[in-house]
């Protein structure tokens, strides 16, 4: 087990040097003077001059990629271009703060998928069954800003059941601070509904088909307890994979949700950041969102070898 | 007409001040442009008002308060995203406005937000033809971090740093020697020339020209280290989220009714409009009419318009490039259907611009230049003229406000003419960096002359300024600093000179008119419009009053009880 | 002892089947339904503004006017037409996401072959790349480079084409791989056939199957993240009709009471992806069958 988890641990690993090699290379194709743009046209010369040393964008290559490799591993990104401040704890509480609409949204989703997904597979080619995954295929194609629109259009403005911006007053309680985020976390919900329903469904599917429980049922010995159990430890093993691989295209659907409700969360710091050619805070963004997402795919193939283990001691 | 009053008056007035006098008595200017000049050079009250009084018969009726205020209490206001929020370096509106809050002027912003007043000066007179000026300074003001008072050794130490920082307003005004403590209350500004409109430049008209203190670091953000001798104090920033102000017991005007302010940032003027319709703020800072649309109709709302010189200015390269030919400009010019623009982008809150850069709200401005207005045949005769009868290029913008609807409707109004643009609108800080001024990119410094670079087409936004001095001084002087067009004009830059030396309306107008007329016949840059600025406040609170300039003054502010 | 025989069998049995598959969809009420919607698209992107009742450009009337009979759709905050410039908005998307598509798919199938094919180190290395790919979200990706090179439709072309080709390699691989197995294969490498011929004419016709399935996916991908890009302002640029562009422009008048400028935009790219999907999963049903 440990063995398997440490292979797990260095193949993330390298990926993720990968990805900020990726990153690098990517931000030092950028053809711009950095101290220009960060004191504008009128600075005088010196001053521009005396930034660019500071920042070392006159140094070689192999010297600013060292840095950025030094900088993912202190995970100290320097300071923002624009404000000057200290990026980390910006990205931090940027994360946080998607990190809660995206908790909020899973919460929202992830039972009602199971539980349709379960009841999708049980009763299979049946009407509720294609509802189900005409609801999930439909909805899951269409962008979350363009659901989100659609959300606030008729809950927020013709309906006037929810607030159409999602920036809840400083001293909101929880169910205040529910009912700000429900729309966004919705918008992302109803998209995220048909990846995890339909894999739900295939998985419960597979595990009815199987021999063994075709087996125990012919003989009559499984309760509707045992079918319960079993399906679902089986049914969930490609649910908490996509689960895993879903937190990543999370944080990518989530910049149009921010946008739309105007939440000041990652994806609005990010598209700032982009609009600024802010290029600590994206590439600090970036590489932290990939961690996040390194994280989820563990945490989902641990949970998923807990559950199964077979996998285990599978080897590649 | 009172004469012995008015002789007065006379007998003690300098050259400019009898100018001035002058003009008002013999109807040549209203009272009000009358009362503007008049502080702006320095005529004290007492002699103002007996001007006034000399020259009608009913005294000006006192202005009564709206409600009665209440006392304490928060404001949230929604403001654009600031970019800098250091004092010297600051650069947009949103810095400007926060920056305001705890720094303040030697000519501060008037109640009604049309002209300036007196803030950490008490006084300013000049010298007989103006290239000297002394000002007067507030006693009582004290800088709210340590309480140490507030002295001229802070403003000769701030003019330094302004010059060494090349501010646009102040470069070539004055320079490191031009400013002079004469004792703790008072300056001695020694100009490199004369200048009738001198206060202005150190007034809340020029952003950067905040009092700071003496031992002031250039390059220290307003929340880096909060000071300042005005009302309210710095108690946190957060440039994601926003920044919250309280109350500076110790400020000379005295308690302000309300006990903090919470600014909210946003990056676009959509969702402010959405969060103060919401409920969420209670007034925004500024905002466009096409954003806005609810707003200027809404009962609920104290919609603060400032008929200003906000404006946009097409460049177009006059040295390389499609546009070198006078006739193309021209025959550009000719393509704009400018009254359709008002009414689409601003529903008719603006002023027609006539592609010079004095605008109508100046009591110098000369009228007697024809408005150009629409004319697409003239515009296909001046281009086939000039041998090109179809002209294929790119306009540059940067995303602020209404500026990418304005190059919209600019590509598809020039189309008829002859003109194929493609757009290319980017976000504000690269198209400063990229298509307006570019720095050379081999050197990486600053081009020689200034915004050699430049996109050959581009559309820029100018704040509003109380004189021109800024927009002729750096858009289009020869090697000015913000010349994107690389206009050299030997015959402006005289006029110029001459705008500048001009004591009085008379010879001020005069200026103008030449200056008008040169800019109108060369097209260096086309300026379709002068908008009104427009700032909104929820009627639950009253004495907000604002500049054009991003700066709202909320020390005066209560909420309606 | 493998002859020619064998092999020929095999091959007319999956053209007969192919056939047959054929049929089935044409049969299904899903594939029609997006068929005819992405064909309405299709069509309106080429007949353009000749069609169009307004002029989508130039046409200016009173701005955000509510739909009526003069305008279906009411105009947008400039007075243009909403139904003319939805109508060509249609243009942009399908052209720019059609071409990431085939971008993506062309250089996944051939990475996707290499991989399923060779194995070994070379499947290896390139998989961990692929995964460092797949680790993060396109959009973000896509955001970062577009604010580098600056945006143009070539740029995202480019970008989005590059982004999906991992995850079609990866498709494309697990197809080869139990191709790979099958005793034609065998029977090629017996007769000395070199691995690019084995790839090219055995292997790759009869993988054209996931790989036209996978197309049809990431077509419906490209259209949401391009719509996705532009709406968040680094895609398509005005004053293009663009949908995901006309959303981002008007949507913050929604709360004024002004929906429609929004809404029909929106709808049109949710019909479009819908549809493809629909054909995309009739075309799955159909091969997994």
């Amino acid at each position: 087990m440990t063995r398997w988890l440490l292979r797990r641990l260095v193949l993330s690993l390298i990926t993720l040097w990968l990805l900020a090699t990726l990153v690098f290379i990517i931000t030092n194709i950028l053809p711009n003077d950095v101290a220009r743009t960060i004191l504008g046209p009128f600075a005088p010369q010196e001053s521009v001059d005396a930034l660019n040393e500071r920042l070392g964008t006159n140094d070689p290559l192999p010297v600013q990629y060292l840095r950025a490799m030094r900088s993912l591993i202190t995970l100290d990104f320097g300071n923002s271009f624009q404000s000057g401040k200290p990026v980390m704890p910006l990205i931090i509480a940027a994360i946080g703060r998607s990190g809660l609409l995206a908790a909020f949204a899973l919460a929202l989703t992830i039972p009602i998928a199971i539980f349709a997904g379960l009841y999708a597979g049980r009763h299979r080619d049946q009407k509720s069954d294609r509802a189900i995954v005409l609801f999930g295929l439909t909805f899951s194609s269409i962008p979350e800003f363009v659901i989100g629109t659609f959300l606030v259009v008729v809950v927020g403005v013709q309906l006037h059941l929810l607030p159409v911006l999602a920036t809840p007053p400083s001293n909101a309680g929880p169910l205040d601070l529910a009912r700000f985020l429900l729309m966004p976390a919705l918008a992302m919900a109803i998209v995220y509904f048909g990846y995890i329903a339909r894999m739900t469904r295939a998985g419960t599917i597979d595990v009815l088909e199987s021999d063994y429980i075709r087996t125990a049922t012919m003989k009559g010995i499984t309760t509707s307890q045992t079918i319960r159990r079993h399906v679902l430890r089986n049914a969930l093993v490609p649910t908490v994979a996509v689960i895993g691989v879903q937190i990543g295209y999370l944080f990518g659907g989530i910049i149009g949700v921010e946008k739309i409700f105007n939440y000041n969360g990652m994806g609005q710091m990010m598209l700032f950041a982009a609009q600024r050619k802010d290029i600590p805070v994206l590439t600090a963004g970036v590489i932290v969102i990939g961690i996040v997402y390194m994280l989820a795919t563990l945490t989902a193939d641990l949970i998923i070898a807990w559950m199964n283990p077979r996998v285990r001691l599978e080897t590649h | 007409m009172d004469y012995s009053r008015l002789d007065r008056v006379r007998r003690s007035a300098t050259p400019m001040e009898l100018d001035l006098v002058e003009n008002f008595a013999q109807g040549k200017i209203t009272r009000r442009q009358f009362i503007n000049r008049a502080t702006v050079i320095g005529l004290s009250l007492p002699a103002i008002g007996a001007v006034i009084a000399a020259c009608s018969s009913t005294p000006p009726a006192a202005s009564a308060p709206a409600g009665s205020p209440a006392a304490g209490g928060s404001i949230k206001v929604a403001t654009q995203r600031p970019v800098s929020i250091d004092p010297v370096g600051m650069q947009d509106l949103s810095g400007y406005g926060m920056v305001s809050q705890s720094f303040e002027y030697l000519c501060t912003l008037n109640k009604e937000g049309s002209d300036i007043d007196k803030g950490l000066a008490t006084e300013w007179t000049p010298n007989a033809d103006g290239s000297v000026w002394t000002f007067k300074l507030r006693e009582g003001a004290t800088w709210m971090k340590d309480g140490s008072p507030f002295t001229a050794d802070d403003v000769v130490a701030t003019m330094g740093r302004l010059v060494a920082a090349g501010n646009a307003g102040l470069k070539g005004v004055i320079d490191d020697k031009s400013t002079k403590a004469l004792d703790a209350s008072n300056v001695e500004f020694t100009l490199l020339s004369p200048n009738g409109n001198f206060p202005y430049l150190v007034s809340v008209f020029n952003p950067q020209s905040v009092i700071t203190p003496k031992a002031y670091e250039t390059g220290t953000t307003l929340d880096a280290d909060p000071n300042g001798t005005g009302a309210w104090k710095m108690d946190s920033y957060n440039p994601s989220t926003g920044a919250v102000f309280s109350r500076n017991a110790t400020w000379w005007g005295g308690t302000t009714p309300l006990d903090s302010l919470e600014f909210l940032f946003f990056d676009a003027v959509g969702p402010q409009v959405t969060a103060y319709q919401g409920g969420q703020v209670d007034c925004i800072v500024q905002f466009d009419v096409l954003s806005g649309e609810g707003l200027l109709t809404d009962a609920n709302t104290n919609v603060i318009a400032t008929r200003a010189s906000t404006h946009r200015q097409i460049w177009m390269r006059v040295d390389k490039g499609q546009f070198v030919k006078k006739e193309v400009r021209q025959a550009f010019a000719l393509s704009l259907d400018r009254p359709k623009m008002i009414d689409q982008l601003f529903k008719g809150r603006a002023d027609l611009g006539n592609d010079h850069v004095i605008a109508p709200i100046y009591p110098y401005f000369d009228d007697s230049v024809p408005q150009r207005t629409r004319d697409i045949e003239k515009a296909k005769s001046l281009l086939a003229a000039a041998g090109a009868p179809t002209i294929s290029a790119t306009l540059h913008a940067g995303q602020l406000l209404e500026i990418p609807d304005l190059a919209q409707l600019v590509q598809s109004q020039v189309a008829e003419a002859g003109f194929n643009l493609t757009l290319a609108v980017e976000a504000l800080d690269p198209f400063y960096a990229n298509a307006w001024c570019p720095s050379d990119p081999t050197t990486k410094k600053a081009t020689n002359p200034p915004c050699v670079l430049a996109a050959e087409l581009g559309i820029v936004d100018y704040g509003h300024r109380a004189t021109p001095d800024v927009y002729l001084n750096a858009a289009l002087k020869t090697d000015g600093d913000w010349n994107s067009s690389q206009y050299r004009s030997p015959e402006f830059d005289s006029a110029f000179g001459d705008f500048q030396k001009a004591i009085g309306v008379d010879a001020q107008k005069a200026a103008c008119k030449t200056i008008e007329t040169i800019l109108n016949e060369d097209v260096a840059v086309a300026l379709p419009y002068w908008y009104n600025y427009l700032a909104g406040s929820s009627k639950k609170f009253q004495g907000i009053y604002s500049s054009a300039l991003g700066q709202m003054f909320l020390s005066a502010a209560s909420q309606v009880a | 002892m493998a002859t020619l025989a064998p092999t020929v069998d095999i091959r007319s049995e999956r053209a007969q089947a192919r056939r047959e598959s054929r049929a089935v969809l044409f049969r299904k009420p899903g594939f029609i339904i997006g068929l005819v919607v992405l064909g309405m698209w299709a069509f309106l992107a080429i007949a353009g503004e000749a069609i169009t009742p307004y002029d989508p450009f130039n046409d200016f009337a009173k701005g955000h006017q509510p739909p009526s009979a003069e305008h279906l759709l009411g105009t947008d905050r400039l007075g243009r037409d909403v139904l003319s410039r939805v109508m060509v908005g249609a243009r942009d998307v399908l052209i720019v996401a059609p071409l990431a598509a085939i971008l993506g798919v062309t250089a996944g199938s051939f990475l996707g072959l290499i991989m399923g094919y060779y194995r070994g180190i070379v499947d290896d290395l390139v998989s961990r790349v692929v995964e460092a790919f797949l680790s993060l979200p396109v959009i973000l990706v896509a955001l970062l480079t577009l604010v580098v090179l600056g945006t143009s439709t070539l740029v995202v072309v480019l970008v989005v084409g590059i982004l999906f080709t991992p995850i079609v390699a990866r498709t494309v691989r697990a197809a080869v791989q139990s191709e790979r197995q099958l005793d034609y294969v065998t029977a090629a490498k017996l007769r000395g056939e070199s691995g690019l011929f084995i790839m090219a004419r055995e292997i790759f016709p009869n993988v054209l199957g996931p790989i036209v399935v996978e197309l049809t996916v990431r077509f419906g991908f490209a259209i949401f993240t391009v719509a996705t890009l532009s709406f968040l302002g680094v895609g398509i640029q005005p004053p293009s009709p663009d949908w995901g562009l006309s959303v981002s422009e008007e949507y913050s008048n929604m709360i004024s009471g002004k929906w429609w400028p929004t809404f029909f935009p929106a709808l049109a790219i949710a019909s479009c992806i819908v549809a493809i999907n629909l054909i995309a999963d009739a075309l799955q049903s159909v091969a997994s069958e």
